[in-house]
């Protein structure tokens, strides 16, 4: 489904290229996270993805055409994104907001049919907010406003779906039940998943591929087991860590430093 | 005490309507701040005396060799300074107020003088002739002022509407001096129910009050642009194009002219 | 049930327009009346028309610069029209159609120039530039237009200052065809940016991703609301409130889905604006208040009452 091929891309008047030569290769029933420390490229990466800008080099493509050749209602109607923040003007109800997942397939001048509305319930309640469905969005706790962003994007049908650091305000439980949502989503609906998020354990508890970024450069690709290694985490992250293996995925534990070098 | 209440306002308000003329030796250099007191002075034989006037003063016709000091509303201080007059004449209004004081810090005596209506011209002719010592002529002047006034006011054979903007419309109120020149020249303000000098009406009110003439302030001689305007044609006088196209010096401001104004008035009307 | 009961509002709207007014018309006369045919009926036609123009320019601008109290005239169209009637008094333009062709023109220049400021730097219409540019500009119009008065023959231009306040005295049968054949275009624009705009409210990202396609869809309601705020300005001149009111009032019952909304601010802002007609005509007859200040005093308190729910909430 999205295919980025030895894609380079600076931004204008920048000093230095945003990325170097990074490939990936999303396709249907995969869930696939990009990690790096902060600017690293991740968002770029994303961005030169959904064709919101062109690479220099390199192709970056959406089901065999390049991204940027793609109108943004097609892409709407393949690709669900959840950016970083939204920021909603006026007072919503959940399932206004959802509904908002339709427009893509909805004709200038027609008007919502029952489809669009069955499509609405089977979004909300995969991502488990069926209940909530007539609250104002104003009342929802950030777990559930982050579950009710993901129904919206289902709601577009999408066969990828894109998160940008979903879980960065939540806490322990909301943030296990999100990836736990979308790992539920890629297996049963097969569905192509592409995350972006720092949290590293979570990431590589869930996802089926990892790559990891530093200054636009993928330094690794592939399983989380083989990307995420004692010494890899530490060289790109410049912090120590001790790795600790559950259920098969490694889990990093970040290490304090000698007394010494304590300030 | 409630009833000296009127009593005192009503001193207070005297008081207040024209500014005690300063004594003194007559005056022998003048600015004229208002077109009325241009011609009155001329009119009394001061002319001679004004050394400024205002751009819009042009009568008399030797009014006009006198050099302008620009606008009077407010004046420019400096223009008017540099005449050096020993009196300066203003119209008694709220920037004029401000402007007296400054002239009266450098120096400069000033007096203002009400001139709103017709009865304004009499008195304010009085005034001049003590600053200058016209009394004489100032007094034969103020009585033929008064005369005008003591005619009884005739019978109104016609009517109209004074309309001095036409969107908004706008018309002239019996607190107008138009309004008293039409009382005398025998035609009937349609709106004279309005006590404001001028009021912003709907035209429906002009049509539904149908006046027989539409008097307009003009120069041109030529029907106003409004006459041709759909929805003013609405209003019958302007249809049958019934319009007084009064000049506006003449017309447009009370002065020793204003009888023969009343005259010229009756003669449009009886076409 | 609300649809109905606004259309009747509107409908009652326009015949109080045409049955009540300073001059007494009997029930029994008022086909065959003059001042129902030529005054009146072209007066509430246009009433509503401009009323609705604002309306709908209002939501939509609300919407685009993602600000509830944004309203038609705070890009600088009103200092621009302003400007362009002023010069036409003081420069004596010849012709009935002088005024409001000039302010017209310069509502489009004041327009041109917050256009042209929102894109500098590669802003693609930032919704806080084209605000201050538009306090800005309208602001230096303000500054000229003032400084042409204060040189000019005064009566005049303060009789100009009363036109801008807002009026529809001057409205004929010419002024309502013109309106009625204008409008639609812009206002068919505006319609059809309804699921865009309701995209944008979650922001610009968002909305693209939903598949909007972002900056044609600010340029089409930036100019298809701002021309409908000209129109209205030369033909009316500038009455406030109405294009910051009436979409919030709609909100209320409607909600933020601009498919309802925009329709049911057409009506509602033509309704309101027959009515301040109406009252403008009547409460001080003979004498008529400007429009502008009776939305004014109608609008505050309403809009005061609509904070208070709003911070509340």
């Amino acid at each position: 489904m999205l295919q980025l091929d030895d894609v380079t891309f600076r931004y204008p008047r920048a000093s230095r290229n945003a990325l170097s030569g990074v490939s990936l290769d999303v396709g249907h029933g995969q869930f696939h996270a990009v990690l790096g420390p902060n600017g690293s490229g991740k968002t770029t990466l994303v961005r030169v993805a959904l064709g919101a800008v062109a690479p220099l080099v390199g192709r970056a493509d959406v089901d065999g055409r390049a991204a940027v050749s793609w109108s943004k209602q097609e892409l709407a109607r393949r690709i669900g994104v959840v950016p970083q923040r939204e920021d909603n003007l006026f007072p919503q109800r959940v399932r206004e907001t959802v509904l908002l997942g339709r427009y893509p397939h909805l004709s200038l001048w027609g008007r919502e049919r029952s489809e669009d509305r069955d499509a609405v319930d089977r979004a909300l309640a995969a991502c488990d907010v069926a209940h909530l469905a007539d609250r104002w969005v104003w009342t929802l706790s950030g777990g559930e406003y982050q579950r009710v962003r993901v129904a919206r994007a289902l709601a577009q049908a999408p066969q990828l779906l894109v998160l940008d650091e979903p879980s960065m305000s939540l806490d322990l439980r909301h943030a296990m039940e999100l990836f736990e949502l979308v790992r539920g989503l890629v297996a049963q609906q097969g569905l192509g998943v592409l995350m972006i998020t720092h949290d590293l354990n979570l990431a590589a508890r869930f996802a089926d591929a990892v790559l990891l970024l530093e200054n636009g450069r993928a330094i690794a690709a592939g399983a989380p087991v083989d990307v995420l290694t004692q010494e890899t985490v530490a060289a790109v992250f410049s912090w120590p860590v001790a790795i600790q293996m559950i259920e098969g995925r490694p889990q990093m534990l970040p290490l304090r430093k000698p007394k010494e070098s304590r300030p | 005490m409630l009833r000296r209440l009127p009593v005192a306002l009503l001193v207070l308000f005297a008081c207040h309507t024209t500014a005690r003329p300063p004594d003194g030796p007559p005056a022998r250099r003048i600015v004229s701040l208002l077109p009325s007191f241009t011609e009155i002075l001329f009119a009394i034989g001061a002319g001679d005396r004004v050394v400024g006037r205002t751009q819009w003063c042009d009568y008399p016709p030797a009014a006009v060799q006198v050099p302008s000091v620009g606008e009077a509303l407010p004046p420019n201080i400096e223009a008017v300074a540099a005449k050096k007059p020993d009196l300066v004449v203003l119209y008694n209004a709220g920037p004029n107020v401000t402007a007296a004081k400054q002239l009266e810090r450098i120096g400069i005596r000033t007096v203002l003088i009400d001139m709103n209506r017709l009865e304004d011209v009499a008195p304010a002719a009085r005034t001049l002739g003590r600053l200058t010592g016209f009394e004489p002529q100032a007094d034969s002047l103020a009585h033929a002022m008064d005369r005008i006034l003591d005619e009884p006011r005739p019978t109104p054979t016609t009517t109209l509407a004074f309309v001095v903007w036409d969107n908004p419309p706008i018309v002239i109120g019996r607190g107008s001096y138009l309004d008293e020149l039409a009382t005398h020249a025998g035609a009937s303000n349609v709106f004279h129910d309005v006590s404001a000098p001028s009021a912003q009406v709907s035209l429906e009110t002009i049509v539904a009050r149908d006046p027989a003439w539409i008097a307009v302030l003009s120069d041109s001689g030529t029907p106003p642009a409004f006459a041709k305007r759909r929805e003013w044609r609405a209003v019958r006088a302007v249809r049958e194009g019934h319009f007084l196209l009064l000049r506006g010096s003449l017309f447009g401001r009370p002065s020793p002219r204003s009888g023969e104004a009343i005259r010229q008035f009756r003669a449009l009307l009886a076409r | 049930m609300k649809w109905t009961l606004l259309i009747v509002l509107s409908v009652a709207a326009l015949i109080a327009s045409v049955m009540l007014g300073p001059a007494a018309v009997p029930l029994a006369d008022l086909l065959h009346s003059d001042i129902v045919w030529d005054l009146r009926m072209p007066r509430a036609l246009l009433a509503f028309l401009v009323g609705g123009s604002l309306g709908v320019a209002g939501a939509g601008l609300q919407a685009l610069v993602r600000n509830p109290l944004a309203d038609p005239f705070l890009l600088g169209l009103s200092g621009g029209a302003g400007l362009g009637a002023v010069l036409a008094i003081a420069l004596h333009l010849p012709g009935p159609w002088a005024l409001p062709l000039a302010a017209f023109a310069g509502a489009l220049a004041a327009l041109a120039l917050v256009y042209r400021l929102g894109l500098i730097g590669g802003a693609a219409l930032d919704p806080r530039i084209l605000l201050l540019g538009g306090v800005a500009v309208g602001a230096f119009a303000a500054a000229i237009t003032t400084a042409i008065v204060s040189l000019a023959d005064a009566a005049e231009l303060r009789n100009a200052f009363l036109w801008l306040w807002g009026g529809l005295s001057g409205a004929s049968w010419d002024a309502v065809l013109l309106i009625a054949v204008y409008a639609p275009i812009p206002l068919l624009v505006l319609l059809a940016a309804a699921r865009p705009l309701d995209l944008l409210a979650l922001g610009e990202e968002p909305a693209s991703y939903l598949g909007a396609d972002v900056e044609a869809v600010k340029r089409r309601v930036y100019l298809a609301a701002s021309l409908l705020t000209a129109a209205a300005v030369a033909v009316s001149g500038v009455i406030g409130f109405v294009g910051l009111v009436v979409p919030h009032i709609a909100r209320l019952t409607w909600g933020h889905r601009h498919r309802a909304l925009l329709p049911a601010a057409f009506l509602g802002g033509g309704a309101l604006l027959a009515i301040a007609d109406t009252l403008a005509r009547m409460v001080v007859a003979p004498r008529e208040l400007p429009v502008g200040v009776v939305t004014a005093l109608i609008g505050v308190p309403v809009f005061a009452f609509l904070l208070r729910r709003w911070t509340i909430a």
